[in-house]
């Protein structure tokens, strides 16, 4: 074991990232118009989200639990699986993560029903929508404020940096345990050092 | 031992016949009416173009159908330079598939001097993994295949001399690179009978120059240079900056020649593959490829000239 961790320890980060920059923006233009037309029913998830936090019915928390997992499988799969992993070898494994983080969601979530905002807490509350806002709506856009083709956008439910960060913000703004938060601030690592290497 | 043995006897013989006739020495083949410098693999006298295409990264393009045409294309203009060794690796992603793609669409299966890795830690495994990289390049069989990375190498290695003796690939080879474990591979190149090596060496970073090539050239081991431009690091900072006028006496255009002259000009380096997705650098990689090479006095003053500009 040891000697495995010496040999991966002669490493460096940018040999793990052997993909280049337009390569990757490339792979969600192509995702993009591969899926078409299910970027509307990711816009539908996102209306439905502010609406289930506005109205707060009583099985709001079931349905976003239940959003966030549908999101977490089908980036695991079309995006990370289908299309991330012909270019970066350990795409499977962030896969696996993603599949594993949409498990929990689903007992915690949807079968235990244990999403309950932080009522209280309204200034938490009021921040986490903002954010909300910024991660659901306006995060597509920053393809076109980078210079980038408009058709290389990421969304959520679709992409995994948005999705990841939409979460998080649902996972801030509710009762939950920390164990929640270890997968996505691990994509997030991951996704920030990809990008920086690339 | 046995190989030892049988290493020394042979290798001494040819090393014998390659210093009576000159063959060590750069020569040229034809690349349509242009004169494209070889260097021999000392094992075998077989002679190849001093600049390969390197794979890592730049052919790493997935399924895109645009990208994988540009691939083609740019393989296109190093066939039609003269070139013929171009190297990939399991740990480059898509690059096997997509240098398939291209050796199919330009018909050149048969030409090209392909060179592969196994890179798997799991030594059972490596047949499998060779047999799936030689799918993916659509040829009928490896002409050299390295252990990537000194990966497992005692048991990958068995498996590619058996694989030679069985006519599977012509050479086996061994890999690192950015002067990663020089010691384990300085073991590895004084005991077992390695047609090639392959690691990492430029005007700056020439370390190699301490003790793997003299190894090489005392134990007839060809060299493949990998990351001779540090990336595109080297070739980012010579940006802006001029050649100095006594280059075109080298033939040297610009820095990317300019660096990969001063690589493949060292006696010991049979070739160096730099990587890239663009016709136009393949090209004026290619252009190093042609012309003379700067001799021992020339080589320190391109080294002089580039360690006070940088």
């Amino acid at each position: 074991m040891r000697e495995l961790m010496d040999k991966l320890a002669s490493y460096s980060l940018s040999d793990f990232i052997l993909f280049s920059e337009p390569v990757y923006y490339r792979l969600f233009e192509l995702y993009n118009l591969a899926i078409w037309p299910l970027q509307l029913l990711a816009i539908f998830f996102a209306f439905l989200m502010f609406v289930m936090l506005w109205k707060k019915p009583v099985w709001a928390g079931r349905l976003i639990a239940g959003i966030l997992v549908v999101s977490w499988v089908w980036v695991a799969w079309a995006f990370l699986h289908e299309r991330f992993y012909q270019v970066h070898v350990v795409a499977n494994w962030y896969a696996f993560g993603f599949l594993l983080q949409a498990v929990l969601l689903t007992w915690y979530g949807v079968i235990k029903n244990q999403f309950i905002l932080l009522e209280e807490n309204k200034s938490r509350i009021s921040i986490g929508l903002k954010l909300l806002f910024i991660f659901l709506i306006l995060y597509p856009f920053i393809t076109v404020l980078t210079g980038r083709s408009w058709l290389q956008f990421e969304m959520f439910a679709l992409a995994p940096d948005p999705t990841v960060l939409v979460t998080l913000v649902i996972l801030w703004i509710s009762k939950v345990t920390p164990v929640f938060y270890i997968i996505p601030i691990a994509w997030l690592l991951i996704s920030g050092v990809t990008l920086m290497v690339m | 031992m046995k190989y030892k043995n049988n290493w020394s006897r042979r290798r001494f013989l040819q090393s014998l016949a390659l210093g009576i006739t000159g063959l060590a020495s750069p020569s040229f083949i034809y690349a349509g009416s242009q004169k494209v410098l070889t260097k021999p693999i000392p094992s075998s006298n077989e002679r190849i173009p001093v600049i390969g295409l390197g794979s890592s990264r730049t052919f790493n393009v997935g399924n895109d159908p645009l990208a994988l045409d540009n691939v083609a294309e740019v393989m296109s203009h190093f066939f039609n330079a003269g070139g013929k060794l171009i190297d990939s690796s399991p740990m480059y992603g898509s690059s096997q598939p997509a240098i398939g793609y291209g050796l199919k669409k330009l018909a050149k299966t048969k030409e090209v001097f392909s060179a592969d890795k196994v890179w798997t830690w799991d030594t059972g495994r490596g047949p499998a993994q060779m047999e799936q990289s030689r799918k993916y390049w659509q040829v009928d069989s490896f002409d050299l295949m390295q252990v990537h990375n000194l990966v497992a190498w005692q048991e990958h290695l068995k498996t590619l001399y058996r694989m030679k003796q069985q006519g599977k690939i012509r050479y086996v080879g061994i890999s690192t690179s950015h002067g990663r474990r020089h010691d384990e591979l300085e073991e590895i190149m004084k005991t077992q009978p390695l047609d090639f090596i392959q690691c990492s060496y430029n005007i700056l970073d020439r370390e190699a120059e301490q003790r793997l090539l003299p190894l090489a050239k005392q134990r007839g081991i060809a060299v493949i240079i990998n990351r001779p431009f540090q990336r595109g690091d080297l070739i980012d900072e010579l940006e802006g900056k001029p050649l100095p006028a006594w280059a075109k006496t080298i033939g040297c255009d610009t820095w990317p020649q300019f660096l990969l002259k001063f690589i493949v000009s060292h006696p010991t380096v049979t070739c160096a593959i730099p990587a890239t997705s663009q016709v136009e650098h393949v090209k004026e990689n290619m252009n190093a490829c042609v012309g003379h090479l700067p001799d021992q006095a020339m080589r320190k003053r391109m080294i002089n000239y580039v360690e006070n500009i940088i």
